[in-house]
């Protein structure tokens, strides 16, 4: 558990035959905070915001899922911060809301294989069965909060604070081997 | 082949022979044996020693319920386990058994002068024993009892082996794989449904395994079974053996735990000994069927006498018989069929001993056909051999009247006492149990649970009463899980139902004071035992559990709970519902810290979080410490280096240079919108609507009582942007508490709460040439007095990088924090280290931080606050905005106990003789003054490595603001230290080495 | 562990994603100053210890953050109900009428 995990040094965790982890390269990430004309913020930014919590939206390279009633992260590409920043700051004073890069919070791991919803059900509580293709959630996964998203049946992504990637890192590990043996 | 295994027959694959050794002796089973059949197979009853009394013991069962066979079992260096049931633990080549409870060999045992002196070692021996003299306690009484204490012995070693554990949601779970669970899961199967079937047996099948005569729609019962199982299989259904469903959770949740490795020769790489499921499943069937009880009459320990059910399933499954000359004694039709077996499998069974005047005549005729003595209305008195059994003694009754014993040689003695359904899970649901007076014994009622229970578990017997019951009983369960109910018919040959009464301890004519008839043989308690704790007024079955441990062993009272509720009931002359069971807890068979521990031992133990920087801080030899959940480097020692010297060096450099600190773990939190200066001054003491954007702020945070909270250096971004830091451990609380706030008291506000902590990493600059040193690396902007002075904030490239820069200290030097985009930390640090040469600059952790502070009297809350600590006590009236409407807080710091004289307040210590007070030590007024002394405070932070002459303490005193220069005393083990009262500020109270 | 349904979410979930947040329905007097020492004692230290059902609030922690309400037995640890923050206390009568 000596590892120490940078968005800066992508890199493989492990990758077994039940289970392939990756730390993905860094990518832009913004908390936007908002309660009103979602409609106007929406197309400020050029994606408009699901308004139920775990569902996600896309559009030209932009990500966005809804966490909580007022609450989004986006996903945007490192050199378009500035412009959804942007975009968003002239609504400021007609749309209350908030707008926090956090691009540097987060490590993503990408989480693929045949057992990888197995992998998931080694730290997460919950039913993984009931995050559907293409939504995301927030939840825990061996004590971290962490977002999980789901891209295929057998493909995850798993957004977690910086600090805790390599705790995790060797979570993942462990159960991609155990996996991995079981199928042996 | 062993002298006692049949050839052809049992479960057991005779070509496959598999050595052992027991007690260091090698014996050679075959593959499929448990410990326990295969010390059978060679003759071997004698398998361990009793708790109390080191009576010889031999296993009485044949699964997991087993009492007395108890080993410890070794598999090379570290992986040893005591108090393993022999009945369970399958063999494999190398496998290492020891007895236990024995000294020095389990054939001759200087403990079993316990046994002689029973006397002494009766209920409550404990609490009448140990009495008195009271002096004895201490040196005498509990050395003793904690010697003799306790089953087996602790492993000593670290356990070498790693264990997992996973979550699993499924539609039905059907607990149990015996005719009725399996009967459940063919219904279930092929509906769409996620179905489980779990058992905890190394095979599927439960009674069928030992009742291969019965024929189920024509097949054999082990054809039906290979068949169904493999059915079951291709529907779908998950099929788990060596996984026990140990406990029964809120809202259909069971815990189960997998052995994997146990039974296995050589372990395979990445697998885990255990796994823990923790199992939701929205609808569960219990069919766990029912357990033997024993007949309770003197000698019924001996090894050699056992259950007669557990003998046909040594017969059957393993091809051993446990006896070549065994007597039955029984009050029930079942233990017929065990001689019946054993008779045709070669043994002459020397008698059929039923307590009951009238039996089945089928029985009878069957008995009379076979050639098998029938003894009925006879009562077992007592048994003969020292490590086995040789004879046992047999007399017959006449009504309550027991007429002249005789004695019968024999070398087994099985023995049935009728059979009890299995509730534990039942149990634990909070289910009701109602008593039944035909069969004496509890039955299910009502559970609030999704649940349902089937087969022997409600008191059904025979094969195809349970295979059509759990076949019926499903079909609630498959109803509320919205597919159709369906119902298979099954008919059953060669079943065996039977029916029974149930006894109480055997009549005897020997005096009852003298008889040692077991009711739990793992903790030694006799039907003797619990008549005396009834006499000495326990009315309660729960007080006479406590009194007398029965049911408190290991294996929970699947053997003796009822039968020791049945002896209570009658010493008590009431009905056995009026003086009740005790309860069933999980976990249902012992189970390892390992499967409860998972993944969370050594370096996985808990959640450890690591800054961007700690990589740097590893490869240069910190020492870490845990802060809440973070590792932060402590110090950085060089060669040769104590921690003392180090952090003497660190503190030193700092405030003669420049050091350079770690600070990511601060929690940040981004305070942003419209209302965001109205929101900071609601939550903060001070003052913060004025607050001009590109300033810091210190801030109080209290709680609504008054009490300090938290606190940490606040900036305003912009207008309606504020950067708030707090304390590296009360990041989460801050954060929470300050969502409570605005969620549901000020929901108006137009605000929002982001966390930033790991958005950022801070490393923080202090010392005279920390401007010099930064300088270089900020981009157009010049680090001034004039143009950035002490409380400013700037958004600035440092080093190429996008920055937060403040001008703060912590050490009293001039500091400044670098916040950077986390990933880019390290990177910036290792920029400033370089430079920093040319300064000398030295890397210091927590522990210098923690002096520096000191020196200035700057507070870290939860060290030098309690939670009972104002603003005031802590001399930081100065934060406290007095002209605010409201803040959280404000009203609670005019409480009466809160403005009241004397309260204990921070102050500074320096000791007359240069002494270093420990951080906790008590303070006194007066050194003289009798024990107990009144104590007015204590010292919080204390430290002698710093830059000041002499150490330095801060404490919290009563009236403490109002004691300067006075003297107070600290008393300690081996001297009374004496210490001058004074401010909290050490070094450079004018704060002119804050000026750049 | 008891499963909890999140009324933002609209999902129910393992307990573990949630934190135990007291008693519902304090609310922060609107001018504490003008708080006897009673009256502040009362609201910041005086809570019913319901054997039954109990009005409470829980924040979905680990999950969408917020703070809601609940009605839960203390005895068999059942959720009658659970509700957003700021929506009116239920009709216990009723919920233990629906319950049965």
């Amino acid at each position: 558990m000596s590892k120490h995990i940078s968005s800066l040094a992508p890199s493989v965790v492990v990758d077994t035959a039940a289970a392939h982890v990756a730390v993905t390269p860094m990518t832009g990430r913004i908390s936007l905070r908002a309660r009103g004309d979602l409609a106007a913020i929406g197309k400020a930014i050029g994606v408009s915001l699901p308004t139920q919590i775990g569902i996600c939206a896309k559009t030209d390279g932009i990500e966005v899922v809804c966490l909580g009633p007022d609450e989004w992260t986006l996903l945007v590409p490192l050199d378009q911060i500035e412009k959804v920043q942007g975009a968003l700051a002239t609504l400021a004073p007609s749309l209350p809301h908030s707008m926090t890069e956090i691009t540097g919070r987060e490590i993503t791991f990408q989480i693929e294989g045949p057992h990888a919803a197995d992998l998931m059900s080694i730290g997460c509580p919950r039913d993984i069965s009931t995050i559907k293709v293409g939504q995301a959630r927030r939840t825990l996964f061996d004590g971290a909060t962490v977002v999980l998203w789901r891209d295929a049946e057998t493909s995850f992504r798993m957004d977690v604070w910086n600090s805790f990637a390599p705790f995790l890192a060797s979570t993942l590990e462990t159960g991609a081997k155990e996996l991995a043996a079981e199928l042996a | 082949m062993s002298k006692h295994r049949l050839r052809g027959r049992g479960r057991v694959d005779a070509s496959q022979p598999v050595v052992f050794t027991f007690d260091g002796k090698p014996y050679t089973g075959l593959k499929g044996d448990t410990v326990a059949s295969a010390l059978l197979a060679h003759g071997v009853h004698l398998m361990g020693r009793s708790f109390k009394y080191h009576r010889p013991r031999g296993a009485i069962a044949a699964g997991s319920e087993e009492p007395n066979a108890l080993i410890g079992t070794r598999r090379g260096p570290g992986r040893f386990e005591p108090n393993t049931r022999a009945t369970v633990q399958e063999i494999w080549d190398g496998l290492e058994t020891n007895s236990q409870n024995k000294f020095p060999s389990l054939k001759w045992d200087v403990g079993a002068v316990n046994d002689a002196a029973y006397m002494l070692f009766s209920a409550g021996f404990y609490y009448k024993t140990f009495m008195w003299p009271r002096s004895f306690w201490d040196k005498v009484y509990e050395p003793f009892i904690r010697a003799a204490a306790g089953l087996g012995v602790s492993p000593s070693e670290e356990d070498p082996d790693t264990y997992a554990s996973r979550y699993l949601y499924c539609d039905l779970l059907i607990v149990g794989a015996g005719p009725a669970g399996i009967a459940a899961a063919r219904e279930a199967a092929g509906k769409g449904l996620s179905v489980v079937l779990v058992d905890e047996n190394s095979e599927m099948g439960g009674t069928l395994l030992s009742e291969p005569q019965s024929k189920i729609d024509g097949k054999s019962a082990w054809t039906w079974l290979e068949d169904e199982l493999a059915a079951l299989k291709e529907a779908g259904v998950k099929l788990m053996t060596r996984t026990t469903a140990i406990g029964y959770y809120h809202e259909n949740m069971i815990g189960m735990v997998e052995k994997l490795t146990d039974h296995l020769p050589t372990l395979p790489a990445d697998t885990p000994r255990e796994r823990m499921w923790r199992v939701r499943a929205k609808q569960v069937v219990l069919a766990q069927g029912a357990l033997e009880k024993p007949l309770v009459f003197h000698g019924n320990d001996r090894p050699g006498v056992m259950l007669a059910g557990s003998a046909q399933t040594y017969l059957h499954r393993y091809g051993v018989k446990v006896g070549e000359s065994p007597v039955v004694v029984t009050s029930h039709d079942s233990a017929w069929y065990a001689a019946f077996d054993l008779q045709a499998a070669g043994a002459y069974v020397q008698a059929i001993v039923d307590t009951r005047p009238q039996v089945r005549q089928d029985l009878q005729a069957e008995a009379r056909t076979r050639g098998i003595p029938v003894k009925l209305g006879h009562t077992v008195t007592a048994t003969g051999g020292r490590l086995r059994i040789n004879t046992v003694r047999v007399n017959p009754l006449n009504g309550t009247h027991v007429g002249n014993g005789q004695w019968i040689k024999c070398d087994a003695l099985l023995m049935s006492g009728g059979w009890t359904p299995s509730l534990h899970l039942f149990s634990h649901t909070k289910g009701s149990l109602i008593w039944d007076d035909d069969l004496t014994t509890f039955l299910p009622k009502d559970t609030p649970e999704d649940c349902i229970i089937t087969g022997a578990s409600r008191g059904l017997w025979g094969v195809e009463a349970a295979l059509k019951d759990g076949s019926v009983r499903v079909g609630e369960a498959l109803s509320k899980l919205g597919v159709e109910a369906t119902v298979s018919d099954y008919t059953v040959a060669d079943d065996r139902v039977g029916t029974g009464v149930t006894m109480r301890e055997l009549p005897t004519d020997r005096s009852a004071g003298k008889a040692k008839a077991f009711v739990d043989f793992q903790n030694d308690v006799t039907a003797k035992d619990l008549r005396l704790a009834v006499r000495e007024g326990m009315r309660s079955i729960e007080h006479v559990k406590r009194y007398t441990t029965n049911g408190m062993a290991t294996d929970q009272g699947k053997m003796s709970n009822i039968n020791g509720l049945n002896i209570a009931a009658d010493a008590l002359g009431k009905k056995q519902p009026q003086v009740g069971l005790t309860t069933f807890r999980p976990p249902y068979t012992p189970t390892t810290f390992g499967a409860f521990a998972g993944y969370h031992r050594g370096d996985h133990f808990e959640v450890v979080r690591k800054t961007q920087i700690d990589g740097w801080a590893e490869e240069n030899a910190a020492v870490f410490e845990p802060v809440g959940q973070w590792r932060r480097a402590r110090y950085f020692p060089k060669a040769g280096e104590t921690m003392d010297q180090a952090v003497a060096r660190e503190c030193a450099a700092t405030r003669a240079s420049v050091g350079i600190f770690d600070a990511s773990t601060l929690g940040k939190i981004e305070v942003v919108g419209p209302d965001a200066a109205e929101f900071v001054n609601r939550m903060y003491t001070n003052p913060f609507m004025k607050l001009a954007p590109g300033k810091c702020r210190y801030g109080l945070l209290l709680g609504d009582d008054g009490y300090i909270r938290d606190d940490g250096v606040i900036a305003r971004i912009s207008d309606e942007r504020f950067h708030v830091t707090t304390t590296t451990g009360g990041a989460a609380r801050v954060l929470t508490m300050m969502e409570d706030y605005l969620q549901t008291e000020w929901p108006d506000l137009n605000v929002w709460l982001t966390s930033t902590t790991e958005q950022w990493s801070t490393v923080a600059v202090n010392g005279p040439n920390a401007a010099k040193l930064l300088q270089p690396f900020v981009k157009d902007f010049a680090l001034t007095e004039d143009n950035f002075p002490h409380m400013s904030c700037v958004e600035v490239e440092v080093a190429g990088y996008p920055a937060r820069l403040w001008r703060v200290s912590f050490t009293g030097e001039i500091g400044f924090e670098i916040n950077v985009p986390a990933p880019y930390g390290r990177a910036l640090w290792e920029t400033l280290w370089d430079a920093g040469q040319a300064y000398d600059i030295t890397a210091y952790g927590t522990e210098t931080m923690h002096v520096l502070r000191a020196e200035k009297g700057y507070i870290i809350v939860g060290q030098d606050t309690d939670g009972t600590v104002t603003p005031y006590d802590a001399g930081m009236g100065w934060a406290v905005g007095t002209k605010k409407a409201d803040f959280v807080g404000m009203r609670g710091l005019k409480r009466p106990d809160l403005v009241a004289k004397n309260r204990k307040q921070l102050v500074g210590l320096v000791t007359e003789d240069q002494s270093c007070l420990e951080e906790g030590a008590q303070i006194v007024l007066d050194p003289n003054q009798p024990i107990p002394m009144k104590m007015v405070g204590h010292v919080t932070s204390s430290y002698h490595q710093g830059t000041t002459d002499h150490p330095i303490a801060l404490a919290l005193v009563e009236g403490g603001h109002s004691k300067m220069g006075e003297t107070v005393y600290i008393p300690m083990p081996d001297r009374t230290i004496a210490a001058k009262v004074t401010g909290t500020v050490f070094v450079d109270p004018e704060n002119a080495r804050l000026k750049i | 562990m008891i499963q909890i349904h999140c009324p933002y979410c609209g999902e129910t979930l393992p307990e573990l994603e949630f934190a135990y947040a007291g008693e519902a329905h304090i609310v922060r007097p609107e001018s504490p100053s003008e708080q006897t020492d009673e009256e502040w004692a009362a609201f910041l230290f005086l809570r019913d210890n319901v054997k039954g059902p109990h009005f409470e609030r829980w924040r979905h922690a680990h999950g969408c953050g917020r703070f809601f309400n609940a009605v839960r037995n203390t005895i068999t640890d059942r959720f009658y109900i659970t509700y957003k923050a700021g929506e009116p206390r239920p009709d216990l009568a009723k919920l233990l009428e629906e319950s049965k």
